[in-house]
């Protein structure tokens, strides 16, 4: 065979071909890279309410949550309902993104209304997470 | 020069990849860690500025929501299913505006459940405005 006689003839450098390998990874890597949108998630879990059309929601966002306890989150921490307008207009500095807020079904929604508003100011689109539907 | 390839090993000078990969391998691991990918569905309540909705002639159709957990409109108690009729059947000509005026105690599960209903119902803008008492 022919294969077998050349390896007999080079068979120091037997070694796998790692090029189709690097590939690969490279593009996975490129993919990651692509995707990776470093959302800082609120940090709180909520019972969204449960709706018959939603819509899916752009990924890279500006996330906010408001708890049961009508408590604001951001990015792991509690804020107050007037720094909700600075922290977008921080966050949006760079690249528009929408602003998300996952709200409690059991939140108040008269602070609800007031964040949607501060928010809605800044922030070129405001969106509400809700359950997926079925 | 030093070195000075040999006879012996000039088929076999190529770059030794194995940092390279190890590296590469290192950021994919990282950048898969690292993106959180967050699928989240909802719902967008759109309207224009307050200054700009009096272009429209017709007046928006504005939903009451008290701290009882009713829904009414123009003072009267229609369900939550009793918004997407509501809305669909206001006007034949266009779609309208609906603003839902929240008072305190009202609940932002109900509030989205309207916003969802009147944006069903082909509503063109929903606004949420909260009523201080």
């Amino acid at each position: 065979m022919k294969l077998r006689r050349r390896s007999n003839l080079d068979e120091e450098d037997e070694s796998i071909n790692v090029s189709p390998l690097i590939d690969v990874v490279f593009i996975l890597l490129i993919f990651f890279i692509v995707s990776a949108t470093f959302v800082t998630l609120p940090g709180v879990d909520v019972t969204r309410p449960r709706v018959e059309k939603s819509t899916s929601l752009q990924k890279n966002s500006v996330l906010f949550a408001l708890s049961e306890k009508n408590e604001i989150f951001h990015a792991g921490k509690s804020v107050q309902l007037n720094e909700v307008a600075p922290l977008i207009t921080q966050a949006i500095k760079e690249r528009e993104k929408p602003v998300v807020i996952q709200v409690d079904q059991w939140a108040d929604a008269t602070l609800l209304a007031k964040i949607v508003s501060a928010a809605k100011k800044v922030a070129p689109s405001v969106s509400l997470a809700t359950l997926k539907n079925r | 020069m030093k070195r000075k390839p040999t006879i012996f090993q000039k088929e076999e000078t190529e770059i030794n990849v194995s940092p390279l990969i190890d590296m590469v391998f290192i950021l994919l691991i990282f950048f898969i860690v690292a993106t959180s990918f967050v699928n989240e569905v909802g719902i967008t309540s759109s309207y224009k500025d307050s200054n700009s909705q009096t272009d429209s002639k017709r007046k928006p159709l504005s939903f009451n929501l008290p701290g009882s957990g009713q829904v009414l409109l123009d003072g009267s108690p229609i369900g939550l299913e009793g918004v997407a009729p509501k809305v669909r059947n206001s006007s034949i000509y266009e779609a309208p505006s609906v603003i839902i005026q929240v008072s305190g105690g009202a609940k932002a599960g109900l509030a989205t459940q309207v916003m969802d209903q009147a944006l069903l119902a082909g509503a063109k803008a929903v606004k949420l405005t909260a009523v201080s008492k």
